[in-house]
């Protein structure tokens, strides 16, 4: 009894951060004086400017999902799954431009290709490569996770009676099916949103006009009639998938882990490994190599933190609270998910997971039109509305990843405990906490740094002088010079990286302690 | 001429010795039952046989001749002509009940016609005939079984290595299952390698009976 009523609290405390600004937003857009009125939606989907948004956002979304999911599960195979040489190094290298600003890239690029005089890279071609770069370890990562879940028995009979070529192309790949469909999916709802470094490399997507239309002009209509089709998308690929993958006979074994059957590349596998050094060198240390020479000398470093240092310690504070309330929230839905201790565990999981399909500007413009009024200035006028922006966004990574890690523990551990008389806190705190601090550990460092490098969300809702430093670096880049934003960049990156590397060498020399059940 | 010899077959894992100098010989159309408790390093010897894991030192040949030794396989397991029942069945979930079957036999290039003639043999010898398009999961758990033995067959192994097979079906279940693995042993005449924790499975079974206790044969 006290378990649900819990669960239940948390669900309708996150509801009303994350889900009731929506609703309130929504039904201000379909009201006009206390009634029914279409009107903002009829007037701006009748005009050619909306339809030719759409067709660039589907464009730039299809391009860069197909061309990230081919590379990343190949990418992912080899690093998962084949004796390549530096495999890990590599994993950790591709990763990198996931955990920084995008648009950081899109300063670094242009940069470089400005000094060759190279203007083409301004609009599609551009944002495709930029959001190609920071979105390919997403198939990658998922692939690599999914290799874990084929049982190496079912490769193995396919062993007894084909070569590996055969094993992989009739028996691996099509388990892995999943992992395509959910990474071409994922990139292309984090495509559709991202606006940073299409509002940078001008070119006109739902996005930038939704941003462009609310902060720009303090449109609110308009501004929530061009962040529908948004939620809409979202909506359908969320469907799609699960309805796909409801569909597939093998879903049962996606919680299974194993250890996965190296395939030996044989005499490939130096060859291969330099082909891959050289594709890593252009596309994430070529980027950082250029920030950090155009940055200069110590003094535009000192420029950086004399114009920015503010924002930088507000950065790491709203990081590290939101990462902490980010990690509760996380690992509650996670465990209602897991146990399927309510009724309405499919739906916390939907809502979430929608949330984070969701373009950081919509959650945006629903915060501000729930919040902005004289009696809840304590939200509005505060960083709670920042922490509460962020918290709606990217609790499903939370989640997930705290759910991943409940199924790797044996219910009996639990039952255990509970055979022995512990109550439901008692056993959550001693023995299901302890058992999974390093996903917890894993989790909070996960919110840290997508809080970290949020521009879609905070760029909106930031209160007066109390913004980040990924929104200060942008509001900069309109009259700051080159170095000063390289130095910014720099400066980002380090602080995005660093907690990142000491938790992994944390995770790495605990490695060792862990239980047998984790092995 | 031998099936199957192992001469002083040793295998670690870590500081763990699973067999120590297990020698061993089988003979064609025999079978050996491999007995004992959980751990002692059963499975090991089976996927050693099979080709999945090479002995860290000693020699396995497979019809006089060497396949495996001291860290090299030097046969994979394809090149081996054996069939494997697993203890987890290992369908592949995504194919049905006859692309389960015929995937060896496209791998190693039969043709179309001759190719569903041996499935449609192979499903009636199991007696599991219209169910070729079912998926694992509408199974029951002695189809499940029966599909499995018809893929490791299909290929007319001259040996076929069991792990446990029936181990997770009921008692009276297991029994009629047993009688038909001794049938088919009967009319295909292949070298069966069988491997449980079961006295009574084991007993029924075997024509010579290996006890192991861990890491050695006895």
């Amino acid at each position: 009894m006290r378990k649900r009523l819990f669960l239940m609290l948390v669900i309708i405390l996150f509801a009303v951060i994350g889900v009731l600004p929506l609703l309130f937003m929504l039904f201000k857009s379909v009201t006009a004086d206390g009634e029914l009125n279409l009107s903002v939606f009829t007037e701006i989907l009748a005009t050619k400017h909306q339809w030719i948004l759409m067709y660039h956002s589907l464009i730039l979304s299809s391009a860069v999902a197909l061309l990230s999911t081919f590379a990343g599960v190949l990418l992912g195979i080899l690093f998962g799954k084949t004796d390549l040489p530096f495999r890990r190094f590599f994993t950790v290298l591709f990763v990198i431009p996931l955990l920084i600003p995008p648009y950081i890239f899109a300063i670094s690029w242009s940069d470089l290709l400005a000094g060759l005089n190279y203007e083409s890279f301004f609009g599609l071609m551009g944002c495709i490569m930029v959001l190609f770069s920071v979105f390919l370890p997403v198939p990658m990562l998922l692939t690599i996770f999914f290799l874990h879940t084929v049982d190496p028995r079912l490769e193995e009979a396919g062993l007894l009676a084909a070569s590996w070529k055969e094993v992989m192309t009739g028996i691996t790949l099509p388990l892995l099916i999943p992992a395509v469909i959910l990474s071409f999916m994922l990139v292309f709802i984090l495509s559709f949103g991202e606006f940073s470094v299409a509002n940078f490399l001008r070119y006109d997507v739902y996005p930038v006009e939704s941003f462009t239309l609310f902060a720009a002009f303090y449109d609110a209509g308009p501004a929530i009639a061009a962040a529908l089709p948004l939620a809409g998308a979202a909506l359908l690929f969320l469907l799609a998938g699960e309805l796909f993958l409801r569909k597939r006979s093998y879903r049962p074994y996606l919680f299974s882990r194993y250890k996965v059957l190296t395939v030996k590349l044989g005499p490939l596998r130096r060859r291969l490994a330099f082909a891959i050094a050289l594709f890593g060198f252009v596309i994430v240390i070529v980027p950082m190599i250029i920030l950090l020479v155009n940055s200069g000398g110590l003094e535009n470093y000192l420029e950086a933190f004399r114009r920015a240092g503010d924002s930088m310690f507000r950065s790491l504070g709203f990081a590290a609270t939101t990462a902490t309330l980010m990690t509760f929230f996380g690992f509650f839905i996670g465990y209602l998910v897991h146990t399927k201790a309510l009724a309405i565990w499919r739906m916390a999981d939907a809502v979430t997971i929608f949330l984070f399909a969701l373009p950081g500007t919509v959650i945006g413009i629903g915060l501000i039109s729930l919040w902005n009024t004289p009696w809840t200035n304590i939200v509005y006028g505060t960083p709670l509305i920042v922490i509460f922006g962020l918290l709606a966004k990217y609790t499903a990574l939370t989640g997930k990843v705290s759910a991943v890690w409940l199924a790797r523990i044996p219910s009996s551990m639990e039952e255990a405990a509970q055979a022995a008389g512990a109550g439901w806190f008692r056993r959550i705190v001693f023995i299901v906490i302890p058992l999974m601090w390093r996903g917890l550990a894993v989790a909070w460092i996960v919110g840290y740094i997508f809080s970290l490098r949020d521009t879609s969300v905070t760029m909106l809702v930031y209160p007066p002088g109390q913004d980040t430093l990924p929104v200060r670096i942008f509001t900069l880049m309109a009259n700051g010079s080159p170095e000063l934003i390289a130095a910014l960049c720099v400066i980002m990156i380090t602080i995005t990286l660093l907690p990142a590397a000491l938790l992994w060498l944390i995770l790495k020399t605990t490695a060792a302690k862990v239980s047998l059940w984790q092995r | 001429m031998a099936t199957i010899t192992l001469k002083n077959i040793t295998k670690s894992y870590g500081q763990n010795k699973v067999l120590d100098n297990v020698s061993l010989t089988v003979e064609a159309k025999e079978r050996i039952v491999i007995f004992g408790p959980s751990g002692c390093g059963k499975t090991t010897l089976l996927r050693i046989i099979a080709g999945f894991v090479a002995p860290d030192s000693g020699t396995l040949f497979i019809e006089d001749e060497p396949v495996a030794d001291s860290g090299v396989i030097i046969k994979t397991p394809q090149e081996r002509n054996i069939g494997m029942v697993f203890q987890d069945l290992a369908l592949w979930p995504h194919m049905s009940v006859k692309e389960n079957i015929a995937f060896g036999l496209k791998a190693k290039g039969v043709s179309g016609a001759e190719r569903e003639e041996r499935i449609r043999e192979m499903l009636e010898l199991v007696d599991m005939s219209g169910y070729e398009k079912r998926k694992p999961s509408q199974l029951s758990g002695g189809e499940q079984q029966r599909v499995a033995l018809a893929r490791a067959l299909v290929l007319e192994p001259k040996i076929l290595l069991m792990d446990e097979p029936l181990s997770s079906l009921d008692a009276k279940l297991n029994i009629r299952l047993r009688k038909e693995i001794l049938s088919l042993q009967q009319k295909l005449g292949f070298t069966l390698v069988y491997v449980t924790h079961n006295e009574d499975e084991a007993s029924d079974i075997a024509t010579r009976l290996i006890r192991m206790d861990f890491g050695n044969s006895i």
